[in-house]
Formats: C-alpha cells, structure tokens, sequence
C-alpha cells in the first residue's frame, strides 16, 4: 500500500518523461503489476489527453506570430552601449557581490594609509605637523632660544655658547622657559 | 549558523578582523622595533655661498637660520631600543645624547643631551612627528656654527 502512494506520487513525473532510468523503470514493473496504479496512469493520461486538446483549441484563436515577431525583434535588436554596459556591470551590483566592497575599501584605505611609511611625505608633504614640541629646556648657564617657523614648520633650539661668561658675570640664571 | 553560505556575514567578519589585525599589528611593530635616529651635523657659515646638494631636502630649514653657507659634514644613523641611549660624537669634542622615551599620537618623544667633554651644555626633551626632525644650532667650529639636525622614525 506504502509503495502504491509512492508510485502514485511519481506517476505524474513518470508520464511527462522527468524520471530516470531506473526510477522510470520501477515505476513501470509497478504499474504493470498494480491495478490500482494502472487506473491511477489511466486517469492522469486521459486528464492530459483532455487538458492538451483543450489547450490546442483555445491557443489556435491566439495570434502568436506577432508575438514571436516582437521576441525576435527584441533579441535582435542592437543596445546602446551604456545599456550593454549596464548589463554588464550589473551583476556587480547584487547585494551578495556588493559586500566585497567593503572589506575591498578597507584595504584600499590601508593601503593609502600605509604608503606614507614608504613614501613619507607624498600626502601633504614632509613638513606637515613637523612642529617639535620642546617640553623642557635647561641650558646649564647657556642663554637658549627656541624659535619655530610656520610655514616649514621647522622647530630650532640655539644654544648662545658664547654668551656664558656674560652671564656668569651678571648672574643672570639661563633661560629655562621653552616659550619664547 | 552557516557563515560560509552567507557572503555578506562572511564579508563583515573578515572586515572586522582585517581592522584589528591592522591595528594590532602597527601597534605591536611600533612597540618592539625602537627608534632610527638620524643625526646630520651641518656646518654654517657666511665663508661662502655654497649650499651642499645632500642638505637639499631641508633647505627651506635650513633657510630659517639666516646663514650664508651650508655644508654636511657628519651623518650618522643609529638604532636605538626605546629607553636606550646614543650617543653621537659631534666635532669639537662635543657629544649628543639622544635617549627615545615614548611615542604617542605619532609623536616621538626625545630627551636630548649635548656635553662638551663632560660638561653638559643643553638638556631638552623634545616631541618629534615620527620621521620629522628639529635643528639644534649654535655651537661654535670652525669660521661658523655647527647645526644638529635631529631626526627620529620608528616603523
């Protein structure tokens, strides 16, 4: 009975050829030996016989010519070539594709970022934020100067070595203040 | 959970590892491999108006020192653990420390010594760009001054 179900729910794919080898095979043994299955292959035959002659009739008052012309017409019908290329490039743009883009971003960024090590300077050139911060100066009796220009952004300490028995002999204490 | 049949997850994870191991590993290289000093010692001078082609990449330093003549007489490169201290001879007898102490938001911190003999001369400590530099100026050699040009980078 459990077999009879199993054909029954094959027959269908068995008639319209969709079954392999084997699997049509067995079907067959089984409908020659089953009576129940047999009526079963009759009734669904006769129900296509009578679907296909129903079909045949109504599709002969369709004007399919037409139609298939303008299929046609469409296949052979020459894009412009922004369409061709959207065509193209569209697959690209899918959801599931277009998550590559992100990590692909990222390391293009890193990339970017990590040029400037072999290349210092190629971004805004070598002198960008090249101000030294001076946070502590002594000069041990020295007279010390600490100057910055803008627009090198160049940072210099100068150290008046010749100006120490001058200010041993006035007492000054040497500049200690980096702020000047 | 299949995150091998599902692109999109796959992709954020991957992104989200790519970022880490990024950081991390700047993070790690710049930990470990210490710090390249570069020290160019320049003589300036108003004996002339030469300027020595190897300076030419800090001319337009150079330039804020109002001499007329510049010419590299010592360059000398040393890699030095953060911590650590080097020292450079300097002509003239004199000596220039340089001792890396940290690096943060890419900034080089220096504690730099310059002694005559013993006698120190100048104590700073200085906050350099990593591969940036600063001029130290005004010791005496020669008809002219000597000029330091004081670089770090670590990787």
């Amino acid at each position: 009975m459990k077999d009879c179900e199993v054909i029954e729910s094959s027959l269908g794919a068995w008639l319209d050829g969709e079954l392999d080898r084997s699997e049509a095979e067995r079907v067959r043994i089984h409908v020659q030996e089953c009576p129940s299955c047999l009526g079963e292959k009759e009734r669904l035959e006769r129900l296509q016989a009578s679907l296909k002659g129903v079909l045949e009739g109504g599709a002969s008052g369709l004007a399919f010519e037409p139609f298939w012309d303008g299929v046609r017409q469409r296949i052979l019908e020459r894009k412009p070539w922004h369409a061709r290329l959207w065509d193209w490039a569209r697959p690209a743009f899918y959801p599931q594709r277009l998550a590559w883009a992100i990590p692909l971003v990222i390391v293009f960024l890193l990339g970017i970022l990590s040029l400037e090590q072999f290349f210092p300077g190629w971004r805004w050139g070598l002198n960008r934020g090249n101000v030294a911060a001076v946070d502590s100066i002594d000069g041990h009796g020295f007279n010390v100067a600490v100057f910055r220009e803008s627009k090198t952004k160049t940072t210099v300490i100068w150290l008046f070595e010749d100006q120490e028995d001058e200010n041993e002999s006035s007492g000054e204490s040497a500049s200690t203040d980096s702020s000047f | 959970m299949n995150l091998l049949g599902n692109p999109p997850r796959l992709t954020l994870l991957f992104s989200f590892w790519l970022l880490l191991s990024s950081g991390s590993l700047d993070a790690a290289e710049k930990g470990q491999q210490g710090v390249q000093l570069n020290i160019g010692t320049i003589l300036a001078s108003n004996e002339s108006d030469d300027f020595d082609p190897k300076l030419s990449k800090i001319k337009n330093q150079l330039e804020v020192i109002k001499y007329r003549s510049y010419r590299l007489i010592k360059e000398e490169n040393q890699k030095v653990p953060w911590n650590g201290n080097a020292a450079f001879e300097i002509p003239g007898g004199r000596t220039l420390m340089v001792m890396p102490q940290e690096y943060r938001n890419n900034r080089i911190s220096l504690k730099v010594r310059l002694l005559a003999g013993e006698k120190p001369l100048l104590d700073t400590t200085v906050r350099i760009r990593n591969r940036g530099n600063f001029l130290l100026g005004g010791p005496a050699h020669e008809e002219g001054v000597l000029i330091l040009s004081i670089s770090a980078m670590t990787q």
